[in-house]
């Protein structure tokens, strides 16, 4: 399907529309929504038989098949294969109880962030994260990769023993290797460099500051490609140190990101406290207002109340030009701050009425306005930002010093003491800068003149194919550790053994430690516990901190201040332009900087904006497309400081002109699913990081040829009908409802009865951010399989809940609503109606729940569900997996074949469990006992799940909420979902952030 | 209709005279192989990963 953009004038457009073709109403896009399937997802009987077109089928060959069936048929039902032994334990372990999963907390660190976590075992299998809810921060939420980090444990390509020059050998030999090099580099005093991922672990750190005192020419490098550059520059040179920023949204009136995606899904408390602004019951209560300056449309961007698209490389100059403002009006400037080379007035990225209210919005606010700077962000912007704050007095943001991270300037000066022979040995512990380094070619000459390179880690990864020892380590679900997180001390702990014959890293620093002649504990589970005993749990108990995963403790820290001095350089240098196209380099949303790239859950999930999976196209803006020629797919030439990359592009509204992003973390060339995915953008990182992930002077021309994208934002379209809603706080205050009628349902058959309970939804679209995490949720908990890009771009994505993304006007900067589509669980279900051999019906507690042994996959059902949520299993995704994929799998639900209809079925494996246990202990449900997965996951709670018929619930409350509308309510199907229309607080027309 | 079916009857008369044919060929290439030898017997691998339970970790619930 081609898209053409509108050549000249104004189109007159739909409200909402999910892509380029849907805005501009192509024919292909009119078909495609009144199509059930997308072209190519059912295939043809004639594409089957090479029949020729219009032929039909013949009387001979339909008794033919029906011939050959039967037999088939009866064939395969003689067959016994597949029938498996059930055996009990012989000795069963004492903490399994076969059929009871049991829940373990513990911890999985990504970069500086640490994400608290409950672990679901089944017979000693882990199968689902939840956050932690003993967690004062994240109470009980996490991220969607941490919850896709499961999958992990059960990756094929897990390395099973260690391996010297590519052969297997035991853990004695490879030690004996390791430690023979470091005693020799003690004894000859050469440094040996230690390169690993950010220091999150007081233990680890400890451990470290032991080797080193062992080992006096370690070089420790602390190395997190995904972290940004400029956030760690800017922070030692407004703050003399690093810096950890937390924002308290909770604390925040009025928000101005300058490219911050804080709202992405990584962080749960932040999104927790977003939420809690945004669910609004009447237009009297509180209301926060996100300002957005950005260049490429982020999740953030998507969720602000006003948004301008701004180049990168010019939020610098409009942030210190929005410092002036404020200090012309009044507020202080901190000591030594020199603002004299920022001219004044408004700057020309902002529109001059908005350049107003946004300053008295801040100025309205002061220490209730924080101002939030996006990693990726030039350094001076974050000094831009960090001075905002302090000119603010802003205490929605708390600061607190974080271990340093190398930068790309450090990790050059270690590159080149490698090429010159400077390092006896060199260990690299869960980073892969083979991969990463934006010089690879440099990185592999300089790595191969190291005389002793180990390598630490999970997957073989590109490092590890440059080292001679690659020893494999445990996935942090079979490890111990231990984090420093606001409000809390937390415990990491091993969930199951080992699965494999691996170690966990410090298990092998501590062999190194004994090996030069310090052993302060046996193993890395002791140093901890004397670690903990002696200096973290103060009259507790090791044991009950295990079992909370935590204890709660406020980590003594002085905020750093705020240098004044360190303006006017910075204020300086953010007055250039640049010339040319503009690259914006940022962590995939799947891969991070392609540690998750081997994660198939994680990859077949839809990019929140963008909708891509399996995939990073550069994203061109609307302008720029129309200007090159490029339509969706296109493939094209990047070229920037002589490297060049061909790759799609898609056409990305909201996108500032002149900017173009792309995600780093694919291209991988090693890993089963990674492998060939995507095109590695790491050779366009610049050296200089003040500006690494933002690159003037790039070139974009089309190359010839199309991709057809697995992508996913035009499938399952509803045919424009009312199906998402947006109000303004005015339009809240006075007509929650809009110009939408209750429509009055007239119905021949009886109403249903519901004898105990009727399970309902509320989705709070005002709270829903768009995040995924859900989805993930979902994937891990139901067993939901995985079917590759080349079936995602037929249509024949499995995902039970999906995130359709709305735009609304304009294509060069429009509004965005998210909005979570799942089955509705129909009252009046026009599925059931349809089904000629009963397989989905409704359960006498208003479920609509499917019998997969019973379903003939006729497809019927999806063909008459107006919400296109029934979800058919095309090709066979799962008979042929074995151990240790299927180790994932949540034995409570089906694992669904080829020829299966499936569907969301809210959970109802959750909701027996706890009717199971409330039985037993003889009492009736409690409200908000019955967790979904995706309500479990939701980190903004969005998402309410209960018992419609409990008048006291939650759920029965919000139903009747003046937001609350039900999806295609005109139908008659009557869903058990209800939706809560989604709300902006723009300055006009809106609501004062009080 | 009828026009329709008869069209593909010249691909269905190759089919039959193809199938045996290619068949035929695959089976003399596997009586005339000469220095074929016989296949190494696959390692012994382990059918099933062995799943313990974590040793010290206490359990929050279950």
């Amino acid at each position: 399907m081609k898209t053409r953009l509108p050549d000249h004038g104004p189109v007159e457009a739909p409200r909402f529309w999910r892509t380029l073709e849907e805005r501009v109403e192509t024919p292909e896009a009119r078909q495609a929504a009144h199509d059930e399937f997308l072209p190519g997802a059912v295939p043809a009987y004639d594409d089957v038989h090479g029949l020729p077109p219009q032929s039909g089928v013949s009387r001979r060959d339909f008794l033919g098949l029906v011939s050959a069936a039967a037999a088939l048929a009866a064939t395969v039902g003689c067959d016994r294969k597949g029938q498996g032994t059930v055996v009990p334990y012989t000795k069963r372990p004492v903490e399994v109880t076969p059929g009871v999963a049991n829940y373990y907390a513990s911890a999985f660190q990504e970069g500086r962030r640490v994400y608290p976590v409950l672990v679901k075992t089944r017979e000693g299998r882990p199968i689902h994260l939840t956050g932690n809810d003993e967690h004062p921060g994240v109470r009980g939420k996490t991220s969607p990769r941490a919850m896709a980090d499961v999958l992990r444990l059960y990756d094929p390509d897990r390395l099973r023993a260690p391996k010297a020059e590519g052969r297997t050998i035991g853990w004695a030999g490879a030690e004996a290797r390791l430690q023979g090099a470091l005693k020799e580099a003690k004894a000859t005093g050469k440094p040996v460099l230690l390169l690993s991922g950010a220091l999150a672990s007081p233990s680890r750190k400890a451990l470290l500051a032991d080797l080193k005192a062992a080992l006096p020419t370690l070089e420790h490098l602390a190395y997190e490609p995904a972290a940004g550059d400029a956030a760690e520059e800017a922070a030692r040179a407004s703050y003399g140190q690093s810096v950890a920023i937390q924002p308290r949204l909770a604390k925040a009136k009025v928000i101005l990101s300058l490219g911050a995606d804080f709202l992405n899904g990584e962080d749960p408390e932040t999104l927790a406290a977003w939420g809690a602004q945004r669910r609004l019951k009447s237009a009297k209560e509180p209301i926060n207002r996100l300002w957005v300056l950005e260049g490429p449309l982020t999740l953030t961007g998507t969720n602000a109340d006003h948004r301008y698209p701004v180049a990168p490389s010019r939020l610098a100059a409009v942030a210190f030009a929005l410092a002036r403002e404020l200090a012309a009006k009044g507020l202080s400037l901190p000591a030594g701050a020199d603002l004299s080379a920022v001219s004044g007035g408004a700057p020309a990225d902002v529109p001059a009425q908005a350049w107003a209210n946004l300053v008295k919005d801040l100025q309205h606010a002061g220490r209730n306005a924080v101002v939030l700077c996006g990693a990726q962000m030039p350094a001076e912007a974050h000094q831009a930002a960090h001075l905002l704050n302090a000119l603010l007095g802003s205490e929605a943001v708390a600061l607190s010093p974080a271990e340093p991270l190398a930068t790309t300037r450090d990790l050059e000066a270690a590159v080149q003491g490698m090429a010159a022979g400077r390092y006896a040995a060199a260990i690299f512990w869960d980073v892969n800068p083979a991969f990463t380094y934006a010089r690879a070619a440099a990185w592999k000459d300089a790595v191969a003149k190291v005389p002793l390179r180990a390598w630490i880690g999970l997957m073989e990864d590109e490092t590890a194919a440059q080292c001679q020892l690659v020893l494999p380590e445990n996935h942090w679900l079979e490890s111990w550790g231990d984090y420093t997180t606001p409000g809390a001390a937390v415990l990491q702990q091993p969930t199951v053994g080992t699965l494999y014959d691996t170690r966990q890293g410090e298990d092998v620093l501590l062999g190194l430690l004994k090996a030069l002649g310090s052993a302060p504990a046996a193993d890395y589970h002791t140093y901890l516990r004397a670690r903990w005993e002696k200096a973290v749990l103060q009259g507790g108990t090791f044991e009950q901190a295990l079992h909370d995963g935590l204890v709660k403790a406020e980590a003594k820290t002085v905020a750093p201040a705020f240098k004044g001095a360190s303006v006017a350089a910075a204020a300086g240098r953010a007055t250039r332009r640049t010339e040319g196209l503009e690259l914006v380099l940022f962590p995939g949303f799947a891969t991070l900087d392609g540690r998750h790239a081997n994660n198939s859950w994680l990859q077949e999930t839809p990019d929140p904006i963008s909708k891509m999976t399996w995939d990073n196209p550069v994203a061109v803006s609307v302008q720029d497309a129309q200007t090159l020629g490029i339509q969706e797919g296109d493939f094209v030439t990047l070229t920037l400081e002589g490297t060049t990359l061909r790759l799609p592009a898609v056409i990305q509204p909201g996108q500032a002109m002149g900017v173009l992003a792309l995600a780093l973390g694919y291209g991988r060339t090693t890993g089963g699913v990674a492998k060939g995915v995507g095109a590695n953008a790491y050779p366009f990182l610049g050296l200089d990081p003040a500006t690494a992930n933002v690159r003037p002077g790039a070139r974009l021309a089309k190359a010839g040829g199309r991709k057809e994208l697995s992508r996913t934002q035009s499938h399952h379209r509803m045919e424009g009908r009312d199906i998402v809603r947006s109000l303004t706080m005015d339009e809240f205050l006075h007509h929650p409802q809009g110009h939408h009628h209750k429509p009055e349902l007239v119905s021949l058959y009886e109403e249903q009865k519901f004898p105990d309970h009727k399970w309902g939804m509320v989705i709070d679209l005002a709270a829903c951010v768009g995040c995924s995490a859900c989805v993930v949720a979902c994937q891990s908990e139901n067993n939901v399989p995985v079917v590759g890009a080349e079936q995602v771009a037929k249509g024949r994505e499995m995902h039970w809940i999906r995130i359709d993304r709305y735009y609304e006007g304009e294509l060069e900067n429009p509004k965005v609503v998210h909005q979570p589509m799942l089955c509705q669980h129909c009252d009046s279900a026009p599925c059931e109606n349809v089904c000629p051999v009963n397989a989905t019906n409704h359960s006498p507690d208003g479920l609509n729940q499917m019998a997969y042994n019973r379903c003939v996959g006729t497809r019927y059902c999806a063909n008459n569900c107006p919400y296109k949520v029934r979800r058919f299993n095309f090709l066979e995704y799962t008979a042929y997996k074995t151990e240790p994929e299927t180790l994932a799998y949540n034995p409570e639900v089906t694992v669904r074949p080829r020829g299966v209809m499936e569907k969301c079925s809210f959970c109802v494996q959750r909701i027996n469990d706890v009717k199971i246990r409330a039985k037993g202990e003889g009492r009736s449900i409690l409200d908000g006992e019955v967790t979904t997965a995706c309500m479990a996951g939701c980190p903004s709670d969005a998402i309410v799940f209960g018992d419609l018929k409990d008048p006291k619930s939650r759920i029965a409350q919000l139903v009747t909420a003046t937001r609350a509308y039900r999806v295609l309510e005109e139908v008659g199907a009557k869903p058990a979902i209800t939706y809560l229309a989604d709300l902006k607080n723009p300055v006009a027309g809106g609501h004062h952030a009080n | 209709m009828a026009d329709a079916n008869r069209t593909p009857l010249l691909d269905r008369a190759a089919a039959l005279l193809a199938g045996p044919f290619l068949l035929g060929r695959q089976a003399l290439s596997l009586a005339f192989l000469t220095d074929r030898e016989t296949p190494e017997a696959p390692a012994l691998a382990l059918q099933r990963i062995p799943v313990t339970p974590p040793e010290h970790a206490i359990k929050r619930r279950g």
